[in-house]
């Protein structure tokens, strides 16, 4: 039997029992959707991770303070605080050209902020002068504070650009005093700033704005905000390259560790963490999470499968004296074994592409909702060609055994069936 | 004369069984030899149960025999696989059912491609069904389904579906058997006409009236031919359908004349 006739009697079968193949289609349908806009919230879920952590900026190389060491004893207390201004200093003399650039953070936490008669509320930070080359992050207008600017404490700010709008709205930030307050009782505290800076937008990471913030020199922060001198809470480094962090990470433990007269790395008061890692663990955790939805949708086009072997089952017993007037006419096995497959292969094929089209529709509803406005929704071709092949293969594998079924009937027992 | 023909049909010894269980054995054929030649129209007959319909299926190749030899246009075809015994069937056997066994999804002429479908050519298949219906008195039908269609007409349908790849014999199981005396009488003539034309014709039936048509009739008794003779008489299925229809057209006529007259009573 030529194909062509093959797929026209397949088709005009489909054709005459149309609820009940559209019925058996939903199956399969629902599995290449579900497959589909799983892989692809999957794929969206590992891409926007990848962004999120990037967008801290590209190769870093992160020291904070505490043992990384899993001690009971030590892990139960807070973190020493052992890292210091002095030992971003030395880490950038002594790495020199071998890292991009390097910065120390401290945390001085939330403060009520005024300015121009607004009252909000924001993070504070302070930072080294090198942060825009480390977070690959610059100003949208005016500048960011200098070395000098850190060696006066001078009491000068960058702050984020949700920051800029909620306090100064459309109007130009640069050059305008904001006060930083704390309420103490009766007393409050003011500090004036002086904002020489606002950032570019850079949208949020895991939930947190990084818009809304303001960045003062470290040493502004640890002589009048928190008083905690010396002391950072983190010290960033940029390394020249992905394939230099393991490189610079050694240096950086073995630079610290000799500063801080630590003999042995497992007894270190410090944590390097590297980027890449960081990333690698997350992307280890969005497969297996794509993997999870995928096998959800591939469970439900198993069921699928299933549902297209019984109604094949179904019409090769009602279709018995088709079968034995086909053979009658001269219908070898093989060819009533296509014209079943054929039929099978046409359902789900078919189910295939409708559910690829339901799975789109379902990542465009999903792009609607507000919480998953920054996933990225990924329908990539691989997937769709592999959506098609595996509905054409679930086909084949749970057409063959109804197909062969059809097949191996004897003629006179196929004309006789009643 | 006849015997200097080649024989289509060689049967020797044919035997076949029909097993249900331990117990229930059916002897269906008990040894059959039999010898149809070319160009030969051949009524099979006998009671029911006798083997008629199994002689049929292993003659057309649908069903092989158990013991035997079974030669077909001088091929030893015991010894076929099943896509073998199908090319037969698609070349060499045209079949006609007492249940016409036509698909009923598909139209008169897709019902009669079928064997073409199965073996030869896309090219000129529909011209060819539709050339076939046409020889069996269809051309207007060509379009219908068997449900729009009589039982004759199916019927006909079916001799077309049996004739299109120019089989060697005809091989008709109760052809008639649901029909009534005037569609019987078509089918019957279209097998004189086309026996005339040279084809070998096979044909189970039940009532004597229709085995006179036929050349020659085989009679079974218990799965062995018990007697096989020639037909003295046939009889011509051609003119008895000519008086048919013009008994039913005087009948027709005589129906106003008899109104009149009861009216004027
Ligand atoms: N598939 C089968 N399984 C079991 N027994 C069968 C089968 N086919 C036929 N038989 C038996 O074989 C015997 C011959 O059957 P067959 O159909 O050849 O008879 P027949 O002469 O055609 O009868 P009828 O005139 O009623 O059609 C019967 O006794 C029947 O019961
Ligand atoms: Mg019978």
């Amino acid at each position: 039997m030529k194909l062509y006739d093959a797929f026209r009697s397949a088709l005009q079968s489909l054709i005459v029992n149309k609820l009940r193949s559209a019925l058996t289609m939903l199956g399969v349908i629902i599995g290449v959707a579900a497959v589909i806009a799983m892989v692809a919230i999957g794929n969206g879920a590992s891409q926007s991770v990848q962004t999120s952590v990037l967008a801290l900026g590209s190769n870093l190389i992160t020291i904070t303070p505490g043992s990384q060491t899993q001690d009971a004893l030590r892990g139960a207390g807070p973190p020493a605080q052992t890292l210091t201004l002095d030992d971003m200093t030395s880490l950038k003399e002594q790495l020199g050209p071998t890292i991009k650039a390097i910065e120390a953070e401290q945390q001085a936490g939330n403060w009520q902020i005024a300015a121009n008669g607004t009252n909000w509320n924001s993070r504070v930070t302070g930072v080294t002068e090198d942060y825009p080359a480390v977070r690959d992050w610059s100003t949208q207008s005016g500048d960011f504070f200098s070395d000098s600017d850190l060696r006066v404490n001078a009491q000068v700010a960058v702050i984020g650009a949700t920051t800029s709008q909620q306090l100064f709205g459309d109007g130009d930030a640069v050059g305008q005093t904001l006060q930083l307050r704390q309420v103490f009782g009766q007393r409050a505290r003011i500090i004036n700033f002086k904002v020489i800076g606002v950032l570019e937008p850079k949208g949020s990471t895991f939930g947190f704005s990084r818009d809304d913030q303001i960045l003062v020199p470290a040493t502004t922060a640890q002589h009048v905000l928190t008083g905690r001198t010396n002391v950072v809470s983190s010290i960033v480094i940029k390394a020249n390259s992905s394939d230099d962090m393991d490189n610079v990470t050694a240096d950086v433990q073995s630079v610290l560790l000799n500063r801080h007269r630590i003999s042995n790395p497992e007894n270190a008061d410090f944590t390097v963490t590297n980027q890449n890692d960081t990333l690698a663990a997350l992307q280890g955790i969005t497969a297996t999470f794509t993997l999870l939805l995928g096998a959800i949708g591939g469970i439900s086009l198993l069921v699928g499968g299933i549902g297209i072997m019984n109604i094949m089952l179904v019409s090769v017993n009602e279709r018995t004296r088709e079968i034995g007037i086909r053979k009658a006419v001269g219908a070898r096995r093989f060819d009533i074994l296509t014209q079943f497959l054929i039929e099978a292969i046409a359902l789900t094929g078919l189910g295939g592409i409708l559910g690829i089209l339901l799975g789109w529709g379902i990542t465009q509803v999903v792009a609607r909702i507000p919480q998953a406005s920054n996933l990225l929704l990924v329908i990539t071709v691989g997937t769709v060609a592999i959506a098609v092949g595996v509905s054409v293969a679930i086909g084949v594998v749970f057409g063959l055994y109804p197909a062969m079924r059809a097949a191996r009937l004897h003629p006179i027992q196929a004309l006789r069936y009643e | 004369m006849k015997q200097f023909r080649p024989a289509v049909v060689q049967l020797r010894g044919v035997t076949k069984t029909y097993r249900m269980g331990k117990d229930n054995v059916v002897n269906a054929l008990q040894g059959v030899d039999l010898d149809i030649h070319e160009g030969e129209f051949v009524a099979i007959m006998g009671p029911s149960g006798s083997g008629k319909s199994t002689l049929m299926n292993v003659v057309g190749c649908l069903d092989v025999s158990d013991t035997g030899e079974y030669i077909l246009a001088g091929e030893n075809v015991g010894k076929l696989s099943d896509d073998q015994l199908a090319a037969i069937r698609n070349k060499h056997v045209g079949f006609v059912f007492q249940t016409f066994n036509l698909l009923p999804r598909l139209n008169a002429i897709e019902n009669v491609e079928l064997p073409l479908v199965y073996g030869g050519d896309r090219k000129g298949r529909r011209e060819r069904a539709i050339g076939a219906l046409e020889a069996v008195g269809l051309g207007d039908r060509v379009h219908h389904r068997p449900a729009e269609l009589s039982g004759g007409q199916q019927q006909r349908v079916a001799i077309a579906r049996a004739l299109l790849n120019d089989p060697a014999m005809i091989l008709a199981d109760e052809p008639t058997g649901n029909l009534d005396s005037r569609s019987s009488a078509e089918i019957l003539a279209i097998f004189q006409r086309l026996n005339d034309e040279g084809k070998t014709v096979i044909m189970v039936t039940h009532e004597p009236d229709v085995a006179e048509h036929c050349k020659r009739i085989v009679r079974m008794r218990d799965g062995i031919v018990a007697r096989d003779e020639l037909v003295p008489r046939q009889r011509n299925a051609e003119h008895e359908l000519r008086e048919m229809i013009a008994a039913a057209a005087s009948h027709v006529l005589q129906m106003p004349a008899a109104r009149a007259a009861s009216g004027a009573e």
